[in-house]
């Protein structure tokens, strides 16, 4: 019995192969983690890190400097009494929406404008560009000065044209203040939407374009039959991105208006901070930013569920 | 090598670390330590301190003191870090609610405040106010930045006004007057940081109004003091003010004071230090007073200036020691004469110190001191009165009524607001 289980226990065994590293990093699996792990360990640190802390920090009472007590919701349900919540609430979703809405109407014009054959393309193109690469801090205060009455080239026309003196209150107005706001957002975001759309119109192949127009389609009905469709899933991503980042604005408001007149234009990020660092409660700071996530998760999954079904 | 050559050897080391030893005191002084301070708008106090004071320092004691400067606006976030992770700085200085929110963090330094005090004519009421948390010395106070009335003397003069209005119904009198020819006045309302707060909780008290009692926990912004307050407000800004002033931050109304669209304004002397450098003709027709005064009186703003050490600081004794040595009258008077008196000293001794000479127009700054009070007054600061003051509760209720909205509805929301807030210290 001893000689056989020994037989087959030499049977089993094969001759071990000495380890080499570069065929172990080779392996498919092996390979495939070790590219993954520094954007994940990254990611880890520094986006899962702080918002694991920032719900923890939302949980609890806790002023700076000062050790923090858990309270569970209370933060949240001191939010919902918070009558400026859900002014901030609505001025974020308006923001958003409306800003959304102008920069992909804005960027697809913008797109298809600079998608034509004409001179000094390139230039131009590049210089499209510069809204989105100055400084926001730098051309929010550009803005001060155009919507300062005193300065304002809008009101100098205004005025021009026989407005009454000193013109339109850019800024002291809540309602033309929001409008401000979405218009320098807009000014700010249409070369992103404009530059990434034209990227997929230059991906759509030119037969197509001679193909509807042998059939008889008009210039509209290439640009909603043909163009529109093939487009779409670029349309539907740079939405996705500009959302995410206006929802989350904040250095255009923080210089320019500082969320007022009466908290007109204080949006999620705006306020989170005044709480959080101007009012040293670093647990309901964390929770008016973690408010805004819910919102933001849901469109994200809807987008994404919608681009699958279109793959 | 010899025998005696290598003897020789070891004496020379000896002798060389012996001598490198006496040569560099620092190493035997203490460690050395930063002190975290706001950018100030007077360049010239930065200045001092890095190329005056620190030096003077390193030679005296051999404690190296790094100077660290953050930008206007953001010392209060740049704390926060260091107060959080326990690392960064050793003294910080502190803007009006500072001490309240770190107190925990921060050593009682009240045996330097004291001695201080004593050797340099006593601390105003506003001084202590500033810094005293729970009945111990959480800062040595340093300075106010006062808000006051910045006026037009050629503008009042076409009026006929040669002597700045003793109350707020006399200012508000001017102030029709000069809209009327186009010279309104200009008084933010906005989310700024300072110059809304600067006339608007001493209009409240000057009226009887206070948000939160002495006790602080007492909701009492609604009350008949606090509504006549702010019915003065609105009739002010409609008949008195720009309507811009609805959207103003703090650097607005320097904007339009420079560019001749205001007649007055409330703010810092920074108003007229920059007017002086850069629109010397502007300069020359601006003059400084105390607030007007209400029913109940005359109040000014506390926008308190003091400096604390990190009880967590690794240097503590280094920064106590420093700070001991900076608060001394030697080294005190000349950082101060350094800004004119942008800083206003909070120690008697320097009432009559010549830094008030240089510029005779700042001298109500310094008559302000003794009516001056931190936001939130009459309650203590704290924690709660922060997010009170962050949340611009006050601001907006009465930039709410200047838009047009009922008096009884304005009250009625910050009261809501203020019991949410303050519901944690009943």
């Amino acid at each position: 019995m001893a000689i056989r289980s020994e037989t087959y226990a030499s049977l089993g065994r094969t001759p071990r192969r000495p380890f080499v590293l570069s065929e172990w990093v080779d392996r498919g699996p092996v390979f495939s983690w070790l590219m993954m792990a520094p954007p994940i360990l990254f990611i880890a640190a520094m986006v899962g890190y702080p918002f694991c802390y920032g719900i923890y920090l939302s949980l609890q009472d806790r002023p700076v400097a000062k050790p923090g007590t858990f309270i569970g919701l209370a933060n949240f349900i001191k939010e919902a009494h918070d009558p400026v919540f859900w002014q901030v609430v609505a001025n974020t979703f308006i923001y958003t929406a409306v800003a959304t809405v102008l920069k992909m109407i804005g960027g697809l014009c913008l797109a298809l404008a600079m998608n034509q054959h004409f001179k000094f393309k390139n230039i131009i193109r590049a210089l499209l560009l510069l809204p989105f690469i100055v400084p926001t801090v730098l051309s929010t205060v550009a803005w001060m000065w155009i919507l300062d009455p005193a300065f304002s080239v809008f009101n100098w026309f205004l005025i021009a044209l026989g407005w009454p003196k000193p013109g339109p209150s850019w800024l002291g107005n809540p309602y033309l203040a929001m409008a401000s706001i979405i218009v320098i957002n807009t000014w700010r975001g249409l070369p992103f939407y404009g530059i990434t759309l034209l990227a997929g119109l230059q991906t759509v192949p030119v037969e197509l374009y001679e193909a509807a127009t042998i059939d008889g389609a008009s210039s509209w009905h290439r640009f909603r039959y043909v163009t529109l469709p093939l487009i779409q899933p670029i349309v539907l991503i740079v939405t996705l991105f500009s959302v995410i980042f206006t929802f989350a604005d904040f250095q255009l408001v923080y210089v320019l208006t500082h969320g007022g007149p009466q908290n007109a234009t204080n949006l999620f990020a705006t306020y989170a901070f005044d709480i959080g660092m101007g009012g040293g409660q670093l647990g309901l700071g964390a929770a008016v930013a973690l408010a805004m996530l819910p919102a933001l998760a849901l469109l994200i999954v809807a987008i994404t569920i919608y681009l699958r079904k279109k793959a | 090598m010899s025998r005696a050559s290598r003897r020789d050897f070891i004496k020379i080391a000896v002798a060389g670390a012996a001598g490198a030893a006496l040569a560099r005191p620092a190493l035997a002084a203490g460690k050395p330590i930063t002190l975290l301070h706001e950018s100030s708008f007077i360049k010239t106090f930065d200045e001092y301190m890095q190329k005056t004071l620190i030096p003077a320092y390193a030679k005296e004691t051999g404690v190296q003191v790094t100077y660290e400067v953050t930008s206007v606006g953001s010392l209060p976030t740049r704390a926060t870090t260091v107060a959080e992770t326990g690392s960064g700085a050793d003294i910080t200085m502190n803007i009006t609610l500072m001490p309240f929110l770190f107190a925990d963090k921060y050593a009682d330094v009240g045996d330097i405040a004291e001695e201080a005090g004593k050797a340099q004519g006593g601390w105003y009421d506003a001084g202590k106010e500033g810094v005293f948390v729970d009945g111990k010395w959480k800062g040595v106070p340093f300075a106010n930045i006062g808000q006051l009335m910045n006026w037009r003397t050629d503008y009042f003069k076409e009026i006929g006004v040669t002597k700045f209005p003793d109350t707020w119904e006399e200012l508000y009198e001017v102030g029709k007057k000069l809209k009327a020819k186009d010279h309104p006045f200009g008084f933010e309302l906005g989310h700024g940081f300072g110059d809304n707060h600067g006339w608007l909780y001493p209009l409240l008290w000057s009226y009887g109004g206070a948000e939160v009692q002495p006790d602080g926990k007492t909701v009492s912004i609604d009350s008949s003091e606090t509504a006549k307050a702010i019915d003065f407000a609105r009739k002010f800004f409609k008949d008195c003010c720009l309507e811009d002033c609805l959207g103003w931050t703090d650097v607005s109304n320097n904007k339009a004071w420079m560019a001749d669209q205001i007649s007055c304004t409330n703010n810092a002397e920074s108003i007229l230090w920059f007017a002086k450098r850069d629109f010397p003709e502007i300069a020359k027709v601006t003059e400084q007073s105390m607030n007007p005064q209400g029913p109940k009186g005359r109040f000014h703003l506390l926008n308190a200036v003091s400096h604390s050490v990190y009880d967590f600081s690794p240097a503590k004794e280094e920064a106590r020691a420093f700070l001991k040595w900076m608060t001394a009258e030697k080294q005190l008077g000349g950082w101060y004469a350094s800004a004119d008196s942008y800083y206003q000293p909070l120690l008697h001794g320097y009432d009559n110190h010549p830094m008030w000479d240089v510029e005779p127009r700042n001298k109500p700054y310094r008559d302000a001191l003794g009516s001056a009070h931190l936001p939130g007054w009459p309650a203590p600061a704290s924690r709660h009165l922060a997010e009170s003051v962050a949340k611009y509760v006050v601001v907006d209720m009465f930039a709410k009524a200047c838009s047009g909205t009922a008096t009884k509805d304005v009250i009625k929301t910050a009261e809501g607001q203020l019991k949410e807030i303050y519901k944690s210290a009943a």
